[in-house]
């Protein structure tokens, strides 16, 4: 364990020095990511000003919601959706070869070598939508504080989880960076409060495509809207994860290499 | 130390033609091909020993190289290499190995060689100490101390060439592999590269070594490996490999007189580069040396001669269009 955090806290180093060889870009990078992931409640404040609403959410309420799916894509992208990126590109060009030559599980080191510092940004973003969103809402019980924080832990296994699955499908669809807009488009839903959607909508994003549980039930938990029966989710995102593992495990044997 | 049965590899690919018809086709169905990369080869390597895989383009080198380092699953046979079989306990075994690929590079291209081999470190836990020693000692003998601190991307390609070779050995690697590892490369640089192997080899590391440019094989391995079609064609010695092709040499000459192009049997012109001076093979088991030299002093008056033992590319080009030939047969 004390070699494994050695060595990322190694790459986290290298991967920092590499951004720093190229300031300006890292600094407009991640300007670029905080104003991207704010412009959704943006459009929230200018829906809530216009006199419109999503119905029983108040202002602050919906931007809890999309604070907490900021959030945990701002911890879930450096750390995890790097591999996305890093296996497209290497399987192309038959470089994963050089991955699979180091020490250490192979999807650790996908891992590890997709560490992306620019990603931070989005922590930054979703840290300053939360305080805000925090600020019209009534101070959460500690209760509602460790369900949400049990539930937040959840919901970045469960964005690991894709990124495990569409770095996986990498192996098969060699080269495609599609793989990016599946994810937008399966999570855009994610950013809203879950009951703003039909029922059937509903039990499909909680249940079939778990999306609601990346920020609409933490938040709900934090708002004390739900009770200790929302942990279920922590089941939910384990077997997720480990279907997750199983998956990327499974489609690295269809490496195939490029010739040499 | 490498014992290899029966390896087999074989993979399928989609073929398509290069006309627009063509190219819609595939998006509803693309014909597969199954290809046969590795055809049932066998083979050992001891400890310490430096050997050369060769053969043409497409042949199957690659293909045995990664499934030696681990990197590609075999569709058939066994190989056992350091006492581990590579792409089930590829962690441990690829601790004790190393690599260097002349195309495809190990290093962080924006930032200097010392960050990667820091990372490096971290990667295969190597120890303070022994990474501090065996740097210093690296740094030392490829002569790269002012360039350690330097942004990859502003290094000539030597210089990354020798920071490719520190990365492969600073966890001191039992078994290195290297896939052409001086390509591309000037004069300088490759005999800096070719006499550092040297020196590593003298440790008893074992290399095994895939290349194009038969002066590696040359000055580098004693042993060798032909691959064609996926089969091992030739395991022999340099020497040994010479000799397969009968008792030939290359003789230079500048005669007083033109020699026509019609020749006696056992020579071959090989090339002219003016009206007096050309290049033969002669097959000394068809024609000796004595009795050649005798005939072509007389006939058009020897001015000057070398007699060398054939080009390894001589050797190798018919070796490939034997082989050719009876795939073709």
């Amino acid at each position: 364990m004390k070699e494994l955090l050695a060595c990322w806290a190694a790459v986290i180093r290298v991967k920092l020095a590499e951004q720093m060889a190229y300031r300006s870009h890292f600094a407009l990078s991640v300007l670029l990511l905080v104003i991207g992931d704010l412009v959704v409640p943006l459009v929230t404040l200018l829906v809530y000003r216009s006199g419109a609403s999503f119905p029983g959410w108040s202002l602050h309420e919906a931007l809890l919601v999309q604070a907490v799916f900021v959030l945990a894509k701002g911890i879930a992208f450096p750390f995890f959706f790097g591999m996305i990126g890093t296996t497209l590109s290497q399987v192309r060009e038959g470089t994963f070869d050089l991955l699979l030559l180091r020490p250490r599980p192979a999807m650790l080191m996908a891992m590890l070598l997709g560490f992306d510092p620019e990603d931070f940004g989005r922590l930054l973003s979703g840290a300053v939508l939360f305080g805000f969103a925090l600020s019209g809402v009534v101070v959460p019980h500690w209760t509602s504080w460790l369900q949400f924080a049990l539930l937040f832990i959840a919901s970045i296994a469960i964005l690991c989880a894709m990124s495990l699955f569409l770095s996986g499908l990498l192996f098969r669809w060699v080269g495609s960076s599609r793989v990016f807009d599946i994810f937008d488009a399966m999570t855009g839903f994610g950013m809203y409060p879950g009951t703003i959607f039909s029922k059937t909508m509903q039990n499909i994003l909680t249940y079939v495509l778990p999306i609601g549980l990346i920020a609409f039930v933490p938040a709900s938990a934090l708002l004390g809207r739900s009770g200790w029966g929302s942990l279920w989710a922590l089941g939910s995102a384990a077997l997720l994860m480990l279907v997750g593992i199983w998956y990327w495990n499974r489609m690295l044997k269809n490496y195939t290499s490029a010739g040499g | 130390m490498i014992e290899v049965k029966h390896l087999s590899k074989t993979y399928t690919t989609f073929e398509r033609g290069h006309t627009l018809r063509e190219v819609v086709k595939t998006l509803v169905h693309r014909p597969m091909k199954e290809i046969r990369a590795v055809d049932d080869i066998s083979f050992t390597i001891e400890q310490g020993e430096m050997v050369a895989f060769l053969g043409p383009n497409g042949a199957g080198k690659s293909t045995t190289l990664k499934m030696l380092t681990g990197v590609l699953h075999p569709s058939a046979g066994e190989v056992t290499c350091l006492g581990l079989v590579p792409w089930k306990q590829r962690r441990q075994y690829v601790r004790r190995v190393g690599a260097v690929f002349g195309q495809k590079s190990q290093l962080i291209w924006d930032i200097p060689p010392s960050d990667a081999f820091y990372m490096n470190k971290a990667i295969y836990g190597v120890p303070d100490k022994e990474y501090n020693e065996t740097l210093d000692e690296l740094v030392e003998l490829l002569q790269v101390g002012d360039i350690m601190r330097k942004p990859t991307r502003q290094l000539s390609l030597g210089e990354r060439m020798k920071c490719e070779f520190i990365m492969a050995m600073l966890h001191r690697p039992e078994l290195v592999f290297l896939d052409e590892p001086t390509i591309g490369l000037d004069m300088i640089a490759k005999e800096s590269i070719r006499s550092f192997i040297r020196r590593m080899n003298e440790r008893k590391i074992t290399f095994i070594l895939t290349t194009h440019d038969l002066e590696d094989v040359e000055l580098l391995a004693e042993r060798v490996m032909v691959i064609n079609h996926g089969k091992i064609v030739v395991d022999d010695a340099l020497s040994g490999l010479r000799s397969r092709l009968g008792a030939k040499k290359s003789v230079r000459l500048t005669t007083e007189q033109p020699v026509p192009d019609e020749l006696p049997p056992g020579l071959r012109l090989l090339q002219r580069s003016g009206p007096l001076e050309l290049e033969l093979e002669i097959d000394t088991d068809v024609l000796p040396l004595k009795p050649f030299i005798s005939h072509f002093n007389e006939s058009y008056g020897i001015l000057d001669m070398a007699i060398e033992a054939l080009p390894i590319e001589a050797v190798m080009k018919q070796l490939y269009t034997t082989d050719h030939a009876k795939e073709h047969a």
